[in-house]
């Protein structure tokens, strides 16, 4: 009977897969809760495997019952609490249910797995948790039996006593296909999952001998027993199962009777276990619990099994199961809803084809246009429609990270939390399978070569606990995916000696690497950073595979990565592949299609302006294009268009003789008998020759400014045309080899136009210029950032006050960033503060002291925490909040008032520099009151010797010392410093001095001080942007005392009025 | 499936396609042919092997079009009114063969296509799966898979 009905068992396997495809989480979640069982999950669990079981009982698919049933036995005693779900459990269990999944997906092949090793692994859990006694009752076996008809099934003895424990009734219910399931147009199915729903399900059996063979009359029923347990009175189950009374027996202690007594009764049926059921044989189709029949040796009652020892040998192999669970799926689950839909604009579809037909008749020139619009939109319903059936949730794939990260993370000894959001973003189906091995590299890099081991990241100050973040979202028309770790990071600079030793780049290169160029390296082909290849990511094959795959989905990665901080991969994929929006350009006679994910803007150069904006640096064209040098390329050349014209009437190849383009081409004229391609080729050439025309060297230059990943050039075309969406057709497999081409596309005139691959068009032409010319552009760059910033860069924290307000405040002072509610914020005494870790926070804007926008009005707020005057106090502002490490060049004039100390230029953005020591002292004057003042009595000012390069830190720290009573003496380098010490000699009682410094840095000029016994007593406190520990141990070496952050305010003062009452 | 059971049942009689390159006389297995068009509006690819000829709309599916003669190593095929387009199906592909003429469909019985000779008339010989005689002429049976093997 297996197998008969396809229709059945293929709507078993899409249920059960179903039922599988939440498991793990849940199984995760249970396991993350330990002792403390959420029954609901456990619950969840239990009835997937317990479904699955059932349906797999009336399919003949014996090894899926066990071992399901095995897997039910274990969560019921998870549920009854009796067993606790050490990660052990959770591990046979989610190894059981993988076992459980290859079979069902493979279920022709089901009965011959061999589960043995999980029945064990299971046994040994539920033995475990029994009394001494009751062990025994795991591997027996009663025989039922009812009136007339003994051993009619094979129960285990376990499942009954256990369902008798926990209060219910075994009932023995006679179902009849004949008249309770087919007449009454239910399926076994319906059945068993309503028998499910309102108990459990110990037993079933097929009474395949009661059907006779031809030659009997034909049987009036066709037994189905049913053994199940359930809390249910009798005769609700009657009526619930809708069979007659006489029907359901409630079994009785005297029905049952052990299997080992069996030999001494009479056998009433042949029985036949069914390992293998055998089809043609219709002998007793019987479907017991294969495997605890034939031994009790599964269950050695005096020895325990360790399971710990199958786990290990199995954790590999566990591996790479999941690496290879991708298989694609080929059916897909589709809501009525969108099919309703669908059928509504068939219908109208066809509608206007009939519209468009008698327009077609009638020749009527307005309904043929009304036809027209009306398909026009039909289609583009349409084809939304029918791409939303294509769309699947990312969760998908997202819903296998959990178990990926848990089991690599036990494997490697490491903790790490998986952190998920986004996970109703949809993608279209084939995206969705392609996208899962490069994400599971990813992942796994990150779990592998990310997250430190606990040791490691304790002693480097962070949580032991490893956070890895999955993140999808949409922005822009694409779905963009994140995984951020915060694991050591990627060190640029190795990546670079590795590249270098892999001979993959030349030293001239590496030095003109960015930090962000630097970290692409690893995109490299034939680049491996791992230092020791691992069985886990590191096989030799990295990233590279990685980004070539989302190449060929037309998507982009990018890596931003800190040392010791973390990584972040940002994933840009288009939302669906076969329509994308796309630029038509043509060259000559040949349209080309620019998918509009590529290109970035358009640019008309009029022909005056060709000789000023078109440069040659090398043998390269580039174009200036706000400030930048463009690459150019142009198409006609890379495609070789131009040099070779291809006589269309012969597909020959000529040399193009372009300039002379006013001649007629004489080898035209003389083919007179080939009549029909000569009209075509006529018009053809003609319209060459008129556009080749057009495209003087004095015209216009159309460029389309293109961009594939971080590398963006300029693509010289002749004509721009429109822009379409355009379906995606592969090319064949002999133009696989043409490195310029994504696809082709078909035309509104029925003819095929190629789609241009951005990126391979830029390898073919070897932009070799392109590093030449970034050199060029960074040279400027760097000029530019030099004029801009003499001194060190500072870690500011940008974020805005409304909308197009920018601020910043320097890092350093930053305690903590918090998002809070607006409803949660308390107006007392005039004063706005939010409870806050068991106190209050004070609350303060901008607008408070300074002539700015009030805040606008949201739900939600970030507040910057900053420590002052010993407290903390919460600064309100307007996401998004940013880091950036940026060189202030401050304008202390324009913009300067109450609470904002100066401005400067950020991005491109005029960024208001908070002070937020002059902004809380101008509400709040009483918390600094009697503070500064202390040493003015004092004989004299002490007098400060402070040393900084950057006027913007000269003046804001001369600043806060005035402010507290001091003298300042300012020098803008070491040199000046030392200068100024020897004819202040006598004054000065404290230097501060900057590290980075021209002429002379700080660390020379506290060795020249200590060296010198005028002055060696002087204590001398550094400041910096940021302190290593190199610096330190080097200014500790030269005499430096102390270490401030530059702008920390409040810690400098403090340090000076330590450091000088010493 | 049911070619499988022609083949089987009937002995093994191919019905050759025949056409002409130049001057020489080609076949292939009618199973492989999709259909036989006049389509010539192809679309050029720049940078292509020289063979293609350019790609073509077939009913929304690009089709490679291939000039057989310079495939072949013989003459390219001169476009006339007479050329035709050969659409072969090949690994769920479509391939169109750009041929001279076309001639008739001939049944071969396979036990009489005898091996190609190591080189015919300057062809590669691997491009054939045997050489057809009929009363009047020599067919060349081409080995699709090997011709439209991309090196």
């Amino acid at each position: 009977m297996i197998f008969e009905d396809d229709e059945t068992l293929q709507m078993y396997i899409e249920e059960s897969l179903d039922h599988l495809s939440n498991i793990e989480n849940d199984l995760l979640l249970i396991e993350e809760a330990g002792a403390d069982i959420n029954e609901e999950l456990v619950n969840n669990v239990f009835r997937a495997a317990h479904s699955i079981k059932g349906g797999a009982g009336f399919m003949g698919l014996s090894n899926i019952k066990e071992l399901s049933h095995k897997i039910e036995n274990v969560l019921g005693l998870v549920r009854s609490r009796e067993i606790v779900p050490t990660p052990e459990t959770i591990n046979t269990l989610l190894r059981a249910f993988d076992t459980l999944k290859d079979m069902i997906q493979d279920i022709e092949h089901s009965n011959e797995m061999d589960t043995s090793e999980h029945i064990v692994a299971l046994i040994g859990l539920t033995a475990a948790s029994l009394p001494d006694d009751e062990k025994e009752s795991l591997s027996g076996t009663l025989n039922i039996s009812i009136k007339g008809k003994k051993n009619l099934l094979k129960a285990p003895q376990f499942d009954i006593d256990h369902a008798k424990k926990e209060g219910m009734t075994i009932y023995l219910v006679e179902y009849d296909l004949i008249h309770d399931i087919h007449r009454k147009k239910k399926t076994p199915l319906d059945v068993i999952s309503s028998l499910i729903n309102s108990g459990k399900m110990i037993q079933s059996k097929i009474d395949i001998e009661a059907v006779g063979t031809l030659n009997q009359d034909i049987p009036s029923r066709i037994p189905f027993y049913i053994l199940f347990a359930s809390v249910i009175e009798r005769e609700i189950v009657i009526a619930l199962f809708d069979v007659e009374e006489k029907y359901v027996h409630i079994v009785t202690p005297e029905m049952c009777s052990p299997e080992g007594e069996e030999a001494f009764q009479e056998n009433t049926f042949i029985e036949k276990p069914l390992e293998m059921p055998d089809i043609s044989e219709p002998a007793f189709a019987e479907l017991p619990p294969v495997s605890l029949n034939d031994s009790n040796g599964y269950l050695p009652k005096t020895a325990p099994i360790s399971i710990p020892d199958i786990i290990k040998e199995d954790s590999k192999e566990a591996l790479t199961a999941i690496s290879k669970q991708t298989a694609t799926q080929t059916s897909l689950r589709v809501s009525v809803d969108l099919l309703d839909d669908l059928m509504t604009l068939a219908g109208e579809l066809v509608l206007s084809r009939n519209q468009l037909l008698q327009g077609i008749t009638l020749r009527d020139k307005r309904t043929l246009e009304i036809a027209g619009q009306r398909i026009d939109m039909v289609t583009s319903e349409l084809q939304e429609a029918i791409m939303k059936t294509r769309m699947q949730s990312i969760s998908n794939v997202f819903n296998k990270f959990p178990r990926v990260v848990r089991d690599l993370a036990r494997d490697l000894g490491k903790e790490i939390s998986l952190f998920i959001e986004g996970k109703d973003v949809e993608l279209d189906k084939t995206i969705i399978e392609a996208i899962n091995d490069p994400l599971t590299h990813l992942i796994r890099n990150a779990v592998d070569h990310g997250i430190e081991s606990p040791s490691v990241r304790h002693n480097l100050g962070k949580d032991p606990t490893g956070i890895i973040k999955l993140k999808a979202f949409h922005e822009a028309g694409q779905v963009n995916i994140e995984i951020t770790d915060d694991g050591k990071g990627i060190d640029g600079n190795q990546l670079v000696t590795s590249a270098l030793k892999k001979n993959l780049i030349t030293d001239q290169e590496a030095n003109l690497l960015s930090e962000k160029e630097k970290i692409a390296l690893i995109f490299l082909p034939g680049f491996s950073t791992a230092n020791q290849v691992t069985d886990i990511s590191g096989r030799g094959v990295g990233m590279d595979v990685v980004k070539t795959n989302l190449d060929k989905l037309g998507g982009i990665v990018d890596i931003e990565s800190a040392v010791n901080k973390g990584t972040v991969i940002r994933i840009k994929l288009p939302l669906t592949l076969a329509i994308i929006p796309s630029q038509i350009i043509s060259v000559g006679n040949e349209r080309y299609a620019i998918p509009q994910v590529n290109l970035n803007e358009l640019l008309r150069i009029p022909a005056i302006q060709v000789k000023k904006r078109i440069e040659k640096v090398g043998n390269a064209e580039v174009v200036r294009l706000r400030g930048n040098l463009l690459p150019l390329l142009n198409l006609s050349k890379v495609l070789e268009i131009e040099k070779i014209y291809i006589d269309p009437s012969n597909k020959e190849e000529a040399p193009d003789r372009r300039e002379n383009i006013a001649d007629r081409r004489s080898q035209y004229s003389p083919s007179t008998d080939e009549h029909e391609s000569d009209t075509l080729n006529e018009k053809e050439f003609i319209q060459r020759k008129t556009a080749e025309r057009r495209k003087n060297i004095n015209s216009a230059i159309n460029i389309a400014v293109v961009s594939a990943g971080p590398f963006k050039y300029g693509l010289i075309v002749n004509h721009l045309r429109d822009s379409e969406e355009i379906v995606v057709k592969p090319l064949g497999r002999h133009l696989k080899g043409c490195q310029g081409y994504a696809g082709a596309t078909i035309m509104g005139d029925g003819k095929v136009a190629l789609i241009l691959d951005v990126a391979g068009l830029a390898q073919m032409a070897k932009l070799a210029s392109s590093e030449k010319l970034d050199s060029v552009n960074k040279a400027q760059e760097d000029s530019d950032q030099a004029k801009q910033d003499k001194g060190d860069k500072t870690a500011l924290l940008i974020f805005r006050n409304g909308e197009d307000e920018q601020c910043a405040v320097p890092l350093a002072m930053v305690e903590r960033i918090e998002r809070i509610k607006v409803a949660n914020i308390e107006n007392l005494g005039g004063k706005k503060v939010i409870q806050y870790r068991g106190g209050s926070l004070p609350l303060f804007s901008l607008d408070q002291v300074a002539d700015v926008k009030p805040l606008p009005e949201s739900s939600q707020l970030e507040v910057i925490v900053f420590t002052l005057a010993g407290r903390e106090v919460g600064l309100m502002v307007t996401p998004p909040v940013d880091a950036m490490d940026v060189a202030v060049n401050l304008d202390k004039s324009t913009l300067k008032q109450t609470g904002i100390m100066g401005s400067t230029i950020i991005g491109n953005h005029t960024t208001l520099m908070i002070d937020m020591y002059e902004l809380v002292r101008s509400i709040n004057p009483e918390w600094f009151e009697g503070k500064p003042n202390i040493l003015k009595p004092s004989a004299g000012k002490p007098m400060v010797l402070f040393a900084e390069d950057s006027d913007f830190f000269r003046n804001q720290v001369k600043g806060f010392l005035e402010d507290d009573g001091y003298g300042v003496i300012e020098a803008e380098d070491g040199q000046v410093a030392w200068n100024l010490l020897e004819q202040n000699a006598d004054s000065v009682d404290i230097i501060v001095t900057d590290l980075e410094m021209p002429n002379m840095d700080g660390f020379e000029l506290a060795a020249k001080v200590k060296a010198d016994h005028r002055f060696a007593h002087l204590k001398i406190i550094a400041l910096t942007s940021l302190a290593d520990d190199d610096d330190i141990n080097k200014g500790a070496r030269v005499g430096i005392v102390d270490y401030q952050i530059k702008l920390d305010r409040e810690k400098l003062i403090e340090a000076v009025k330590i450091h000088l009452g010493k | 499936m049911q070619g499988n059971i022609v083949e089987g049942e009937k002995k093994k009689v191919l019905e050759l396609a025949t056409f002409f390159i130049g001057d020489a006389l080609c076949g292939i297995d009618i199973l492989n042919i999709q259909e036989i068009n006049r389509n010539m509006e192809s679309t050029w690819v720049p940078q292509a092997p020289d063979y293609v000829i350019g790609v073509l709309n077939l009913r929304g599916r690009i089709v490679t079009v291939v000039d057989l003669g310079k495939k072949l190593g013989l003459s390219p095929i001169q476009k006339n009114k007479d050329c035709r387009n050969i659409i072969i199906d090949s690994k769920d592909e479509h391939i169109g063969f750009m041929v001279d003429r076309i001639s008739d469909v001939m049944l071969a019985e396979s036990d009489k296509i005898e091996p190609a000779p190591a080189n015919i008339g300057g062809l590669q010989g691997s491009f054939f799966k045997g050489v057809f005689k009929t009363e009047t002429s020599l067919i060349g049976v081409l080995d699709i898979e090997e011709v439209l093997k991309d090196k």
